[in-house]
């Protein structure tokens, strides 16, 4: 290990940890609340394009041999993550003016990461607590309203009991394999001895709750719904893509063994049909989009049912295009009271105050349903190809009909916005510049994806 | 302009008309109809060029393009016409100005919104009837829905809303099996040659046992089945119908029931060979339940649209049985027939509209003696009626009589052989041509003759752009009855390399020997 590896394999997370010290010092010089937006902007925006060059020039080396290390993959996965925190940034610019959420968000974000360059159990354990710690405070920064606490405090319950789950779940592979690497968990999902079977259960058990699969969801919805819009719009995409690609990270080159299909199929079955049905009857759009993050949750682990080689494909460009689908849809709500901003009434009419937002949240809704030719198809199109490959077919027509469930609430978010006569009270705020920036930073790529989906999964 | 090339236009000057419209102004709603207007019509001239040029003695596909779209999956970009979708594109296109017209008073809310969607459905279904790839087609097939979602929920009737997503739900479902089977079968490709491909030229080779053969069968048809719609599958017609604007009825009748055929045509019958073969009994006995049940319907309703609607059904009954047949005139008489039933129901849906404008009234009741109060209107609503009914030298007398003919040449044989049941159906089948009668010209009566009396009197007859809507499609009507060899012969070698597509049941060979497309593995 040599200085210079040190500090351009690490590049990404040196500029985070640059930013937040950076903070710490402005804080303490109490300096205008914009400027700490725009360090964490710049911050964000320097280390996901130091991340994406690297990717480019396709760097891999290990600073800390079997603890960190990175590749094309972990690069295309970091910068994915930091890209996606960008709007969720600018939209705080609205919200949030002091330092502490900016210091926290970048926190979680370097925690994210971590998880994603891991190599050990023990690095991945570091991650995923410095990502998830940040983020029960982040739920409490909307402190103007009670219920936040509440939410918190079982987000951080729940959380604690997968923290739990992970570590047992990590003593029982070492117990079962003798070694802390991230390659024991592939040794114990192919070993057959029940000690091993009880560590990929466990792990498997922290995953899912950090992900909000069904039945480990109940923290999700209140979660999503006492926090405010951006830090939701940063759990449900930010948090869950990380979790999920640090997933594909310690699942590696394994191929699931059959007598794990129920346990990796099963739940995430269950979870897209109650996600997709729960979202139904959903009164506030946070709520919607957690019931609706849980169903995702469960496209996104059936990939791991596929190819070995395939799965990291369909797990980023699916959450690439679920991150940008559901930022677009965060960044173009209306403004207003942040507890009441979210109800679905208010979002009746919008397209005659708003058209460009209507529209957008539309198209990020049809995406997130799964309609061509938005990037949501394509995604879900790679998964459940996946899965067939893999010679599930059965999951695969069972995923795809609970995926079907999903399409109503979708639409009746649209049928809101177009099809419903508006209250006049509303009426027209005007579009802050934060949130424009924001949305464009989402509508972009997504025009790219859109028309040329090739251009990215050829390159993957 | 290269000739290949000329097919891209037509493919997406709505998509440039939907991006000029984003320029206008929003209250500017008659910039934004004339610009409209202009770029539908610059569609069909140009489609009518293509038409033109279109050579009926070559067989496969013309005016081909074929680029990587998602190279790594071997996706194409692969368009082109052949004998079974040149009609259809014409027929779309021709419908395309006359829909914009149509729509210029009814139509005042959000107008460019309208027009933009409008483009929007164009595109698709020109997409759909032009993609020579699996995946391509499916995702126009299901971003079609997305406009019409959005024309029937924000311009429709009271009840649109239940009504748009009664259509969107009821049609969505189909198409999730038919993704599943999508998979399914470019995967089989895969694991028997090694090519991963979409295009229909390669998976016409893939040779798969029956029972996944009628799985995958199974869930074509009844995502395509949804869409025509076969009885008893057709319960969202009448709703989405009768809540749907005129512009939506029309599209709706005709062109987007027509998609469901044409996929039968395209891909559910010559991918599954033998699964045809065993649901052929099926297929024609529920065409005929659909012309007969479609027309009994028809005959009970008081509500205009409704009519209409149930006649569509029974329609397209006529087209599915031509397609099961496996004659080649039947296959020929379905082709006229999907165009002749876009021109009269289309034509219809319009004249309802254009009443509905005056009187805000579809009840069939409030009317009466309408001969004599809009005597121009009145000779227009005969002629489609008589159209509709299959009076001879009209379009819809070609269609019927081509349908029932191959019907009957297919059914001969078989009765000779000691099969009954074929010959039974096409005789049931010329029932429905006199319930068909019956229901229109009810329909007639009580609307045109009788005691005069409207809701909303003194009423104004139509006035020139209803004219000149409404004469175009007597024209073409009136062409497609008295001449129609011309679009005869440009179908039949299509309809030939169809019927022999799924006739053919080649043994040996598990695969074509040339791959049309696809990466290597």
């Amino acid at each position: 290990m040599n200085a210079s590896t040190l500090l351009t394999a690490m590049l990404p997370e040196h500029l985070l940890l640059l930013g937040i010290l950076l903070l710490i010092v402005l804080e303490i010089g109490a300096r205008k609340p914009r400027e700490f937006l725009w360090v964490t902007l710049v911050t964000v925006f320097a280390a996901a394009f130091a991340a994406a060059r690297l990717y480019v020039s396709d760097y891999a080396a290990a600073p800390f041999p079997g603890q960190f290390s990175v590749d094309p993959a972990a690069l295309l996965g970091k910068a994915t993550l930091l890209g996606l925190t960008l709007p969720a940034v600018l939209i705080a610019g609205g919200e949030f003016r002091g330092p502490r959420f900016s210091i926290l968000l970048l926190s979680s974000v370097y925690g994210a990461c971590l998880m994603l360059s891991s190599d050990s159990f023990l690095t991945l354990f570091l991650g995923i607590e410095l990502m998830s710690l940040p983020v029960y405070a982040l739920v409490l920064l909307a402190m103007g309203r009670p219920e936040s606490a509440e939410g918190a405090l079982k987000y951080l319950i729940l959380g604690g009991a997968g923290t739990a789950s992970l570590l047992l779940g990590i003593s029982f592979t070492f117990g079962s394999t003798g070694s802390f690497g991230l390659a024991a968990f592939g040794a114990a999902l192919a070993g057959g001895d029940t000690m091993a079977r009880a560590a990929v259960v466990l792990v498997l058990l922290a995953f899912y709750l950090k992900a909000a699969v069904v039945p480990f969801h109940a923290w999700a919805p209140d979660a999503y719904e006492s926090a405010s819009v951006p830090v939701t719009a940063y759990m449900a995409t930010v948090i869950k893509s990380a979790v999920l690609l640090a997933a594909v990270r310690m699942f590696a080159g394994t191929e699931v063994p059959a007598s794990m299909v129920v346990l990796l199929a099963g739940l995430p079955l269950l979870s897209m049909v109650w996600g997709n049905l729960t979202a139904m009857r959903q009164e506030s759009f946070r709520r919607m989009i957690a019931y609706s993050s849980i169903a995702h949750a469960g496209y996104l682990f059936f990939a791991f049912l596929g190819p070995a080689q395939g799965r990291y494909e369909a797990v980023i460009f699916y959450v690439i295009a679920y991150g940008l689908m559901n930022l677009l849809a965060f960044v173009c709500l209306p403004t207003g009271e942040d507890a009441t901003r979210d109800r679905l009434d208010n979002l009746k009419g919008l397209f005659g105050r708003n058209p460009y937002a209507a529209v957008l949240i539309a198209a990020a809704m049809l995406s997130l349903a799964g309609i061509p030719p938005f990037p949501g198809f394509v995604a879900k199109f790679l998964i459940f190809r996946n899965v067939i490959d893999a010679g599930y077919t059965g999951w695969a027509v069972a995923g795809l009909i609970g995926s079907y469930l999903g399409i109503y609430f979708y639409l009746r978010v649209i049928q809101y916005m177009f099809m419903s006569a508006g209250e006049e009270a509303a009426a027209a705020t005007p579009s802050r510049a934060w949130a424009f920036a924001a949305s464009l930073c989402c509508l972009l790529p997504v025009i790219l994806l859109t028309i040329f989906p090739g251009w990215l999964l050829d390159r993957l | 302009m290269s000739e290949a090339a000329m097919l891209n236009w037509v493919l997406f000057l709505p998509v440039a008309g939907m991006a000029a419209l984003l320029l206008v102004p929003r209250l500017r709603a008659d910039l934004v109809r004339g610009l409209s207007l202009a770029v539908m019509v610059l569609q069909f001239l140009l489609t009518v060029v293509l038409y033109l040029e279109f050579d009926a003695d070559l067989g496969g596909l013309q005016f081909e393009t074929r680029l990587p779209w998602i190279a790594d999956w071997g996706v194409y970009y692969h368009v082109g016409l052949d004998g079974l979708n040149i009609l259809l594109v014409l027929l779309t296109a021709f419908l395309g100005p006359l829909v914009v017209a149509g729509a210029f008073s009814a139509i005042q809310k959000d107008v460019k919104l309208f027009y933009s969607m409008v483009f929007f459905i164009q595109f698709a279904m020109l997409g759909t009837f032009v993609a020579q790839d699996l995946f391509l087609f499916y995702v126009f097939w299901e971003t079609m829905l997305i406009p019409m979602f959005l024309i029937i929920g924000i311009w429709g009737g009271e009840r649109r809303i239940y009504a748009t997503l009664k259509f969107v739900l009821y049609t969505a479902f189909g198409s999730i099996l038919m993704l599943a089977a999508v998979i399914y079968l470019v995967w089989s490709l895969k694991s028997q040659t090694g090519i991963t491909s979409f295009a229909f030229a390669d998976l016409y080779g893939t040779r798969l046992p029956l029972d996944a053969q009628v799985l995958l069968f199974g869930a074509f048809a009844l995502s395509f089945a949804i869409k025509v719609p076969v009885v008893p599958l057709h319960t969202w017609l009448p709703d989405a119908h009768v809540e749907a604007p005129t512009a939506g009825s029309v599209i709706l009748a005709g062109v987007l029931l027509k998609m469901g055929t044409y996929g039968f045509i395209k891909l559910g019958f010559p991918l599954f060979p033998e699964a045809t073969a065993v649901y052929t009994p099926v297929i024609m006995v529920l065409a005929v339940i659909s012309i007969i049940y479609g027309a009994c319907l028809a005959l009970v309703q008081d509500d205009i649209k409704k009519i209409i609607a149930y006649s569509s059904i029974s329609h397209l009954g006529y087209v599915m049985l031509g397609l099961a047949s496996l004659d080649l005139l039947g296959i020929q008489g379905a082709i006229i027939q999907m165009v002749s039933h876009g021109l009269t129901a289309g034509g219809l849906f319009l004249m309802v509209g254009m009443i509905y404008e005056r009187c805000h009234s579809r009840d069939l009741a409030a009317y009466g003696g309408l001969a004599k109060l809009l005597p121009v209107y009145s000779v227009f609503f005969m002629v489609l009626t008589l159209a509709a009914v299959g009076l001879p030298t009209t379009s819809g007398f070609t269609g019927e009589f081509l349908v029932l003919m191959g019907a009957f040449n297919a059914a001969w044989p078989q009765y000779e052989a000691g099969v009954t049941w074929p010959l039974v159906l096409a005789c049931l089948a010329v029932l429905g041509v006199v319930l068909g009668a019956l229901y229109m010209l009810r329909l007639a009566q009580h609307f045109l003759f009788g005691e005069s009396k409207a809701p909303h009197q003194p009423l104004a007859d139509l006035n020139l752009r209803e004219k000149a809507i409404l004469a175009l499609i007597v024209v073409a009507v009136f062409w497609l009855g008295l001449f129609p060899d011309s679009f005869m012969r440009k179908t039949e070698l299509g309809a030939l390399e169809y019927q022999q597509q799924v006739m053919s049941r080649p043994a040996g060979s598990w695969v074509s020997v040339e791959p049309a497309g696809g990466s290597a593995p």
